[in-house]
C-alpha cells in the first residue's frame, strides 16, 4: 500500500496546459478524489499516476521512491478504466486471473486468488461468462476484481460508475466504500460528480483548469470553500458582492442589500477588500418577525417558487435587483408565496475573494 | 403500425432483384455442382476422386494451396509491422503513406508479370546489372520452380496492400484502454501483443488472410503469363475449350467453391460474430504516439523500400512499353513512343479499349442502380429478411470470379446468352455482379451517414418520398454514389478473369483479353501489351485518385472484408 506525493507535476498537450505544477500527497490506505468539471486534468493526473502519460516536468513518488520514469507495467497499481476496458476474449475468470499471470504466480496460488476476488464481488457465479454476457453493473465489479487481485500499492478508479444508472450507482458506492475500508488499500478515484466525491472521499481535490483548487474533507469543501470556482462547483451558493468595512470582531462587509456578517474566505482579508458574500441556499430561512438569533438580515421578494417533492426551493429578487435562491428542506407546510414580501435570515458566510474585481484593479 | 414497409413498388423490385441473384450467381453455381456430379444421366464421384489419384490434379491443388499459404504468410509478414508502425506512431506525411500503400493495386498482377519477365529474364536486366556489378558471374534463375517463385513474388506484391488494409483496420479498432488495463497489470512488448492485442485483431485479420489466400488461389492471368501451368485456375481455364468431353472443370470450380464456403464457414465458426469494438467512452486515447526523429526515419525507409520493390512490376511495364530495342542491356537502348501509337492502330487493341468502354460503362450503370435501391432498402425501409438480401449483395465478394465466369461459360452454354457467340451480355452481367458489393457499400455509407431528420424535414414540409429521395437524399450521398460508380467502372475496365473465360472471340475482346492475347500472338506483342498496361495503369491511378478525392479517407473500407 503506497503513499503517495506528486511534486510540481506539469503536462502539456500541443500547447494546452493540461496540469499546472501539481503538489498533492494522499496518505497510505486513504479513499481519496480528484473532482472537477471535464477537462480539468483530473484523468490526466490519474493516467500519470498509471504511468500512462509522462509529465513534462515534475515527480511522483510512491512511498518516497521516484517512479515517475517507470512503465505502467512495472508500477503495481490496480485501474479501473471508465469502460471497464475488459478484454471480450477473455472469459471473467482469465480477466481477473491475467495480472497475476503477469507475475508468474504459480497455478494454485492463482486459482485462490482469483476465487476470493470474485467472492468479493459477489461475481464468483459468472467465472466462465464472456464479459458481453454481463450488465454494467457485474463488468464493474470484474473490472474492480481484476484491479484488486494483484494487490496493487494503489487503486486508481476512472469515473467507475459513471455508465451505471443512478440506483446501482447508489449501490455500488457503499459496496465500493466498505471495500476500501476492509482492504484498507489506497484508493484514487476521478469523478465529476460532487455527490460522489462529498459521500465517499475521506479527502477530496477540488481541481480547475489544471489546478487544485482547494484539498480538504468534504465537510470543510462544502462548507468553507476557497474560491468562487468551488463554492459553485459543489453545490449550489448565492453570492453577494460586497466590500469590508471592519475585521474586528468578526468580518463585516458592506454590500447593496446592507451589512453582512460573517467569516472570512481566504487569509489576510483586508478592509477595503472586494469580496463575494457566499451563502448556501439551505442556510437561508424566512424570518417571520425579528428575533435576532441570525447574523444577517435582508428583504426581497419572492418571484418563483419550484415544489420538488422533499424540497422547495424559492428564487427572491432582493431589493438590488439581484436574485437569490433558498431551499427548505420541510416541503409538508407552505413557507411563501411568489408576490410576497419575505424577510430572509441567515448566518453561515463565508466572504470569498472577488477575483474578477481583482483583475480590473490589475488592469 | 405495419411490420414491414412492403408495397407494390418494392414487391416487384425485390421479386425482381431475386430474380436476378437466382439466374446470374445461384443458378450458374448450381449448374457446375450438378455437371460435376451428373454425366450422362448417371450419378459420379469420379471426377473428385480424380483429384486425389490423379498427379496432375493432385499437384495442381496443392500448387495452388502452396501458393495461398505462402502469399498469405508473406503478405501477413509485411503486413503486421506495417500496421504497427503507421498505425501506431503519428509523424509528418501520415497521409501521405498510407495512400502510398494502395498504389500496387494499380496493375493487374498479369500485367506486371509481362514487364517482369522482361526484367528478371536470364538475360533481362537485373541479372545483366548483377553481372555488371560484378556480384554474380552467372546469370539468376529468379523465377525457379517453372516459374512459381514468379507468380508467388507478383501475388505479394499486388496483395499486401489489402492484408494491409484488413490488418490497420483490425489494429485501428482495437479499444486502446484493453492495452492500457493489460499494462496495468503487468504485461509489455511481444505477451501484451500475444495475449491482448492479436487475439482481439483476429477478426479482421482472419478476414483479410481470406480475401488473399482466396485471390492467390484462384488467379488466373498470372500463372498464364509465367506459363505456370499446373494450377487450379489454368487447369480450369484449359479445359474450357473441350468442356463437354471433360466435365474435370466442372468439379475443380465446385472444388474452389467449396474450399471459398469453407474457409468462411471456419472463420465464422471460430470466431462466432463477435466483433470487438467497444464504444470508448469517457477519456479516449488516441492509441498513437508521436514518433521520435530516427523512428519517422526508420517508417519512410521501411515504406518508401516496400514500395519502390512493389513498384518494380509497373516500372518494368512502362520500360517494356517504351523499348524500340532492348537487348542485352539494363536499360532499353533506344525507345520509342510507338508501341502507344500502335495501341490505337492495331485491329485488335483498338476494338478491345472500345470493347471494355461499352461493357464498364453498360455494367456500371446497372451496378449504381442495383447497389443504390439495395442500399435503400437496407438502410430506409423494414423489409423482411433483410439480412438475407445484405448477403446476398455482397457474396461476390466472396466468390472467386474464376467461379463465377466458368458458371456463366457452361451455364449458359446453348441459350441465347451463350458466351461463345455474343459474349457482351454475360460480360457486363459478370462485371456487375463481381463489383455490386462495392456499389452497395459506398451507398450504404452514404445513407447510413445521412441522417433520417433531413429526410423526415423535408417530408415534414410538404415533400413526397420520392421528391425528398432526389432533392435531399441524393445530393447529400452523391459523393458516394460518385466514387463507387468510379471504382466500379476502373475495375470492370481491368477486369481479368470474367474478361479472360468469357470473351472467347477475338472482335470481342475487352482490354485484359487483348493484352494476354496480344503477348502470344505477334512479335512485338509483350510491347503493345506493356503499352496497353500502362494505359490501364493510368486509368486506374486517376480513378482511385477522384474516388479517394470524393470518399476521403473511408476509401480504404471498400477494400475490407
Amino acid at each position: 500500500m503506497f503513499g503517495i506525493k506528486l511534486e510540481n507535476v506539469t503536462k502539456r498537450f500541443d500547447n494546452v496546459l493540461a496540469l499546472d505544477r501539481i503538489n498533492l500527497e494522499i496518505d497510505a490506505g486513504e479513499f481519496f478524489f480528484l473532482l472537477g468539471p471535464s477537462g480539468c486534468g483530473k484523468t490526466t493526473l490519474l493516467r500519470i499516476l498509471a504511468g500512462f502519460e509522462q509529465p513534462e516536468s515534475g515527480r511522483v513518488l510512491f512511498d518516497e521512491r521516484d517512479v515517475t520514469a517507470v512503465p505502467p507495467h512495472e508500477r503495481n497499481t490496480g485501474m479501473v478504466f471508465q469502460n471497464y476496458a475488459l478484454w471480450p476474449h477473455m472469459t471473467v475468470w482469465k480477466n481477473v486471473e491475467y495480472g497475476l499471470t503477469m507475475r508468474n504466480m504459480p497455478q494454485h496460488e492463482r486459482d485462490q486468488k482469483v476465487k476470493r476476488a470474485l467472492e468479493m464481488v459477489q461475481m464468483s457465479g459468472y467465472a466462465r461468462r464472456s464479459p458481453n454476457q454481463l450488465s454494467g453493473g457485474q463488468q464493474q465489479r470484474v473490472a474492480l476484481a481484476r484491479a484488486l487481485v494483484i494487490e496493487p500499492g494503489v487503486v486508481l478508479l476512472d469515473e467507475p460508475l459513471s455508465n451505471l444508472d443512478a440506483r446501482l450507482r447508489l449501490e455500488m458506492r457503499e459496496q465500493l466504500q466498505d471495500l476500501q475500508r476492509t482492504l484498507n488499500v489506497t484508493m484514487i478515484y476521478v469523478t465529476h460528480d460532487q455527490k460522489e466525491a462529498l459521500a465517499m472521499g475521506e479527502r477530496i481535490a477540488v481541481m480547475q483548469m489544471g489546478k487544485v483548487a482547494q484539498i480538504g474533507t468534504p465537510r470543510d469543501v462544502y462548507r468553507q470553500p476557497l474560491t468562487r470556482f468551488v463554492a459553485d462547483f459543489i453545490g449550489e451558493i448565492n453570492l453577494i458582492a460586497g466590500k469590508i468595512k471592519s475585521v474586528e470582531s468578526g468580518v463585516v462587509a458592506v454590500t447593496d442589500v446592507g451589512d453582512i456578517r460573517g467569516q472570512a474566505g481566504y487569509e489576510g482579508i483586508q478592509v477595503g477588500d472586494r469580496v463575494l458574500c457566499a451563502i448556501r441556499p439551505e442556510a437561508m430561512d424566512f424570518l417571520l418577525d425579528e428575533s435576532g438569533a441570525v447574523d444577517n438580515v435582508i428583504f426581497g421578494r419572492v418571484r418563483r417558487a419550484i415544489y420538488l417533492g422533499e424540497v422547495e426551493q424559492f428564487f427572491v429578487e432582493l431589493a438590488s435587483g439581484n436574485q437569490v435562491k433558498l431551499t427548505k428542506y420541510d416541503a409538508t407546510m407552505q413557507h411563501a408565496q411568489p408576490g410576497d414580501e419575505v424577510r430572509l435570515g441567515f448566518s453561515q458566510v463565508v466572504m470569498l475573494r472577488d477575483e474578477a474585481e481583482d483583475r480590473d484593479e490589475a488592469v | 403500425m405495419k411490420r414491414f414497409d412492403l408495397n407494390w413498388p418494392t414487391l416487384i423490385f425485390l421479386v425482381g432483384l431475386i430474380g436476378f441473384f437466382v439466374l446470374f450467381l445461384f443458378y450458374p453455381l448450381w449448374y457446375a455442382f450438378v455437371q460435376s456430379l451428373v454425366v450422362d444421366g448417371r450419378f459420379t464421384f469420379a471426377f473428385y476422386e480424380l483429384m486425389v489419384t490423379s498427379p496432375v490434379y493432385r499437384e495442381s491443388i496443392l500448387n495452388s494451396f502452396r501458393l495461398g499459404m505462402i502469399t498469405t504468410i508473406a503478405t501477413t509478414l509485411l503486413s503486421l509491422p506495417l500496421a504497427f508502425l503507421l498505425v501506431r506512431y503519428d509523424f509528418a506525411g501520415k497521409g501521405f503513406l498510407n495512400g502510398l500503400i494502395l498504389v500496387p493495386m494499380v496493375l493487374p498482377p498479369f500485367v506486371g508479370a509481362i514487364g517482369m519477365k522482361q526484367m528478371f529474364a536470364r538475360f533481362g536486366s537485373i541479372n545483366l546489372l548483377l553481372l555488371d556489378l560484378g556480384l554474380i558471374d552467372q546469370p539468376v534463375d529468379w523465377f525457379g520452380g517453372g516459374g512459381f517463385v514468379g507468380v508467388v513474388i507478383l501475388e505479394v506484391l499486388h496483395l499486401y496492400p489489402i492484408m494491409y488494409l484488413n490488418v490497420a483496420a483490425a489494429l485501428a479498432n482495437v479499444d486502446p484502454s484493453l492495452e492500457e488495463a493489460a499494462r496495468n497489470m503487468g504485461s509489455r512488448g511481444f505477451r501484451l501483443f500475444r495475449t491482448v492485442t492479436f487475439p482481439l485483431m483476429l477478426p479482421g485479420y482472419f478476414a483479410g488472410a481470406i480475401i488473399v489466400f482466396i485471390w492467390a488461389f484462384t488467379d488466373l492471368g498470372t500463372p498464364l503469363i509465367f506459363n505456370y501451368r499446373q494450377v487450379v485456375a489454368v487447369e480450369i481455364f484449359n479445359s474450357i475449350e473441350d468442356i463437354n468431353e471433360n466435365p474435370m472443370a466442372y468439379a475443380l470450380v465446385v472444388f474452389v467453391l467449396l474450399l471459398t464456403v469453407f474457409f468462411f464457414y471456419l472463420s465464422k465458426a471460430m470466431l462466432g460474430n463477435r466483433r470487438y469494438e467497444m464504444i470508448a467512452r469517457g477519456y479516449i486515447s488516441s492509441g498513437s504516439r508521436p514518433a521520435s526523429r530516427g523512428m519517422t526515419v526508420l517508417i519512410y525507409a521501411a515504406m518508401l523500400s516496400l514500395t519502390g520493390i512493389a513498384l518494380i512490376p509497373h516500372m518494368s511495364v512502362f520500360l517494356t512499353s517504351i523499348a524500340e530495342r532492348w537487348f542485352m542491356a539494363v536499360l532499353p537502348q533506344e525507345t520509342t513512343g510507338r508501341f502507344y501509337t500502335m495501341v490505337f492502330e492495331h485491329p485488335m487493341s483498338l476494338s478491345s479499349i472500345e470493347m471494355s468502354l461499352i461493357l464498364s460503362v453498360l455494367s456500371t450503370t446497372l451496378d449504381i442502380v442495383l447497389g443504390i435501391a439495395i442500399a435503400y432498402l437496407l438502410t430506409r425501409t423494414r423489409i423482411p429478411y433483410k439480412g438475407v438480401l445484405d448477403a446476398m449483395a455482397m457474396l461476390p465478394l466472396a466468390l472467386p470470379g474464376l467461379v463465377l465466369a466458368f458458371g456463366y461459360l457452361a451455364g449458359y452454354s446453348g441459350t441465347f446468352l451463350d458466351a461463345r457467340h455474343y459474349p457482351v451480355p454475360l460480360l457486363v452481367i459478370a462485371y456487375a455482379v463481381r463489383r455490386l458489393p462495392y456499389m452497395v457499400r459506398a451507398a450504404y455509407a452514404g445513407f447510413q451517414q445521412t441522417s433520417v431528420t433531413l429526410e423526415e424535414a423535408a417530408q415534414n414540409l410538404g415533400a413526397s418520398r420520392l421528391r425528398t429521395l432526389f432533392q435531399i437524399t441524393f445530393p447529400l450521398i452523391l459523393a458516394n454514389l460518385v466514387a463507387g460508380g468510379i471504382l466500379c467502372f476502373a475495375f470492370a475496365m481491368l477486369e481479368v478473369s470474367d474478361s479472360l473465360i468469357l470473351a472467347l472471340k477475338d472482335e470481342y475482346y475487352p482490354i485484359t483479353k487483348a493484352i494476354y492475347a496480344l503477348m502470344g500472338r505477334i512479335a512485338d506483342g509483350a510491347y503493345l501489351a506493356s503499352a496497353m498496361g500502362v494505359f490501364g495503369m493510368v486509368l486506374l491511378i486517376v480513378s482511385l485518385f477522384l474516388a479517394g478525392r470524393f470518399l476521403g479517407r473511408r476509401m480504404g473500407e471498400l477494400f475490407r472484408a
